[in-house]
Parts: structure tokens; sequence; C-alpha cells
């Protein structure tokens, strides 16, 4: 098999891993089907041509959630700088259904959406298992501030959730069956 | 050690070890709670953001495609490469000073040529992979009908249009009206008859705002305006050589010339939606100059709204700068047709109601004329006196 080969079966085998968790944290960040799933491509695109030529292997998951955050933060500035439009125009598709007996993931998805970009990042980047490390490259933060910026993030979270409907994200979570 | 402080806490929670804060975790009752609550918030968040969704049959396609086409494109090159480098001339030369040269040449130009491949299955196949699964054209491609759309001259006919217009920055600011910038605008324009149009702008709740009717053939221009409260018509003669461009050519030209500027800007979105009348296409272009490099006029962001039928301009908006100035304009078709003919007072400006009437010898700049001929009535008043 000769390098080529090698990249393009290297970077399959990185979609059938971890394509759906990168795919979920484009959606975090971007709240677009649509613009998540070309966040996608557009990572493992780069995947490919990094592989090609030779770039390091080493914590390719972390490269590919760094590549994503870029990708998600450039259109979401993009997205931004857009005149107002006809709102009808602008709603994205809605995201799939998800199982959500009670409506608090729901909600908490809404508090969330209201959380700083930055705030945002850190826990999706997080939720998806990554280090400090990573997490401080993906986010182009130093690694000694990463803690820190996560801890507030995740009290803001929380404080949302509970200022606006009362109820505690650990709760539902220590305790699925509880209504 | 004293208690840990939130940023340990956190650390610990998330499997960042730090020995030292580990064995005082292990040590202290109260920090050890912290780290568990600590801990079960994180997996609360992970267990929300994580949720299960796959990546769709769509998504997994395209990136596949991306993957086969990506090694096609550079396999291709390669063999390209391989199969030349096996032939030609420089190979049977005996220098080996001479073939390195030729080689390393030839190299440059093959691997120009596999990156022009390349480009060209990319652009091909890969680009309108990435993009929306029904946009079958290209950004450009569609900017490039409508432009033309706009410029193709309608033989004959009566063109009538309505639309709404938002306009920020210098030309509010310079609107004597001084609205809230949101107008809706009615145009007839008579293609049997070059330069005979009547514009009118009303307001949402259908007050005539100002009106200007031309008519080449009687060489008349109207125009009525209301300033604080007084309604105002200027009626002039146009002079014989009148061969300025009438306002219907230059909010075409406007259109086109952004457009253009559009089509320059390699950044462009583009994307279907559905319309209430049909498929439309939706091209966005970020800073399609950069800031503040033409003093004269910038463009900063545009989008357009087409009209996949015929790929007329259904909406159109931009913001940028003018002579240094911001400025903004929001354009939304509302109803287009073109009529054999229309009611006789069609291209007439209608009266107001204690409207002031100035009547007097007009140039091809509607603008001065306004300000000579009431500077004009202004001295006739003081000599009167």
């Amino acid at each position: 098999m000769d390098t080529r080969q090698a990249a393009a079966q290297t970077a399959r085998d990185l979609f059938e891993a971890h394509g759906a968790a990168v795919y979920r944290f484009a959606a975090v960040l971007l709240h677009h089907h649509q613009d998540a799933e070309d966040c996608v491509q557009e990572a493992f695109l780069r995947l490919l041509r990094h592989l090609e030529a030779g770039g390091d292997a080493a914590n390719l998951r972390g490269w590919l959630f760094t590549v994503t955050a870029n990708a998600a933060r450039d259109r979401f500035r993009r997205r931004r700088r857009w005149l107002p439009w006809e709102p009808a125009h602008d709603v994205g598709i809605p995201p799939a259904e998800l199982p959500d007996e009670d409506g608090r993931l729901k909600i908490a998805r809404a508090a969330l959406a209201r959380l700083p970009e930055r705030d945002r990042l850190l826990l999706a980047l997080r939720a998806q298992g990554l280090s400090y490390r990573d997490i401080a490259a993906a986010a182009r933060l130093r690694p000694t501030s990463v803690g820190r910026l996560l801890a507030r993030a995740a009290d803001r979270w929380e404080a949302a959730i509970k200022k606006d409907h009362g109820y505690d994200l650990l709760e539902r979570h220590s305790n699925p069956g509880a209504r | 050690m004293t208690c840990l402080n939130d940023i340990q806490i956190q650390a610990l929670a998330d499997g960042e070890i730090d020995a030292a804060a580990a064995a005082h975790a292990a040590s202290c009752a109260r920090c050890a709670e912290r780290v568990r609550d600590r801990a079960a918030l994180m997996a609360g968040i992970q267990r929300t953001l994580d949720v299960p969704i796959d990546v769709s049959p769509r998504l997994a396609r395209h990136v596949e495609g991306i993957f086969r086409l990506k090694a096609e494109a550079t396999e291709a090159a390669a063999t390209s490469v391989d199969a030349e480098a096996g032939r030609g001339a420089t190979r049977l030369r005996g220098s080996g000073g001479f073939r390195l040269q030729a080689e390393d040449r030839r190299r440059w130009m093959y691997s120009g040529l596999a990156v022009a491949a390349a480009t060209l299955l990319a652009v091909i196949f890969i680009v309108p992979a990435l993009k929306r699964a029904d946009a079958t054209v290209s950004a450009s491609e569609i900017l490039a009908k409508s432009a033309s759309q706009l410029s193709a001259t309608i033989a004959s006919g009566i063109e009538v249009l309505e639309y709404e217009l938002v306009i920020d920055g210098m030309p509010k600011d310079a609107m004597p009206d001084q609205v809230d910038g949101t107008y809706r605008v009615w145009q007839a324009i008579d293609h049997n008859v070059p330069g005979h149009f009547r514009f009118a702008s009303y307001t949402a709740d259908g007050r005539m705002l100002t009106s200007i009717a031309e008519d080449p053939l009687r060489k008349r221009r109207v125009m009525a305006f209301t300033s604080e409260g007084q309604p105002y018509r200027f009626e002039v003669s146009l002079p014989s050589n009148a061969t300025n461009m009438s306002l219907p050519e230059l909010q075409r030209l406007h259109m086109e010339a952004s457009i253009a500027m559009m089509q320059a800007n390699g950044n462009q979105l583009l994307e279907t939606i559905d319309g209430p009348s049909g498929k439309l296409y939706r091209v966005e272009v970020p800073h399609a100059s950069a800031p503040g490099t033409n003093p004269v006029w910038d463009l900063s962001e545009a989008r357009v709204l087409i009209d996949a039928r015929d790929y007329r301009i259904v909406e159109f908006a931009v913001r940028g700068t003018m002579l240094k100035q911001s400025y903004s304009m929001s354009y939304k078709l509302l109803n287009h047709t073109i009529a054999a003919s229309l009611k006789p007072d069609a291209f007439e400006v209608p009266g107001q109601a204690g409207e002031i009437v100035i009547k007097g010898g007009g140039s091809t700049v509607p603008t001065h004329d306004v300000v000579v001929l009431a500077l004009r009535e202004l001295t006739k008043l003081k000599q009167d006196r």
C-alpha cells in the first residue's frame, strides 16, 4: 500500500471512529446541521491532505477537533456578519429529534446556546473527552488557562439553567429515572 | 496543604492529575465532596452534549466521495508524471548535468500539471459535493446569469416594479423626508420610449413621500416631495441635449456593479432555499472587498436572493462605504410585471393638497434643479419685498 492509499485508509478509519463525534461537536457549536456537515467534510478533507503530506500522525483525534473548531469558528463569525434578512430564510434546518422525555435536554441546550462562543467551545471539547492540552490547542488558549475557563463555563451553564428553569442539571443525570 | 481552589477541583474532576491536589482530596472530606460534585456536573454536561446522533448517510457519502476523488486525482496526476518520465528526448541524452536540469524543470511542470488536474477534479467533483445536495451550479455562474438577466434590455412594453427598499447611512441622511429609511417603491419604466419613467416612494401606511417622472417626448420632468410637512412640486423642462443616464439605468448599474463585485470574490456561499413560489438561490459574500481599500465605493458584505426559474433578483442587500461614508441598502421585490400599456396618468406625478409648485428650465441633474429653482424663487421673493 503506497502513502496515498495508506493516507486515505487512515482517514476512512478515523471517519469511522470519530466522524459522528466530530459532527456532534460541530452541531453543538453551530446549531445548524448543514453547517455542521460542511465542517465535518472540511475537517476530513484537510485530514487527508495532512496525512498525504506526511503530517504528524500523533493524536489525530485532537487534530480533527482543532480543525473542526477552527472551521466552525470561521463559519460562525462569517454568519454573524450578515445583514438582517428575511427571518423565514434564516432558519436553519431544525436538528434531528432527540430522546428527551421531559424536555430538560431542550432546556439545557437552549441555555447552552446563550453562553459565549468560547464557553460552548470549551464545554463541547471537554464533552468529547479531550485533554486540557488538546482543548488548549483547539481553543487557542494556554493549557494552564483551560481548567479555570472550563470551570467558569460549566458554572455559567449550570447557573443559566437554574435561573431560567429552576432545575439542576446534576439532578437529572445523577438520577435519570427521577421526574 | 490548604483546601483546593476551583481550578484544582475542576482539573481533578476532569482527570487532569495533579498528584499533590489528588493527595489532598483523598485526605480532605470537603474537597473530595467538591470533586465528586464537579465530576457529576461534568458528566451531566457530557451526556447533554454528546447525544447519540450518528452521521447521516448523505454526509458519509460525501466524505467517502472526498476520499475517493482526492485519491483518484492524485493518482491520475502521479500516473501521468510516471508515464511522461519514461519517455522524451531528455532520457536519451548522456549529459547528467543537463538531464538533471531538464528533469527538474519537467518535474516542476508536471507537478504544476498535477496541481491543475487535482484542482480541476476538485472543482468538478469535490466542491459540488461540499455544497448543498441540490446545488448544481456555482454561485459565480448564478451571479453571472443574474447579471446578464439584469443587463438584458426589455425590448418593448411597460415594466412595473414594486419593491421594498431599506436604506441606512449616507443615502438615508441625504433624504429630505428623513423617515426611518424604509420605503415602498413603485416604478413604471416605458421600454417603448427610452427615458420615460415614473418612480414613487411611499411610507408603510401608503402616504406618498416622493415621486419623479420624466417624459423625453414632452421634454418634461416633474418631481414631488415633502419637506417639514410642506409638499413641493418642481416642474422643469428638459434640455434638448439631455443625454444623461436615467434613474432606472443608474439603479440597474448599481445592482450590476455590486453583483460584479460579488462575482469577483472567491468566498461566495451558495445554498438553495424554498421560496413561496419555488426554488431560490441565496448567494452570500462576506467582505467582497477589504474595508477601506477603495475610497470611492467599497462593498463589505452582500447577499442576493435569486429566483431559480429566471435568475431574477428577488432580494438584494449590500453594506459598504460610499465616499468613505458607510451605507447599506436592502431591496426586496414585491411585484414585477410587464404590461402592454398602463392607464394614461400612470406616468403623471399626482398633485398633493397645498403643494407649492415651482416651474422652470431644468438640467440633466434633478437635485441640481431643485436647489437652483428654489434659490431663484427665494431671490424673487426677496426682490419683490
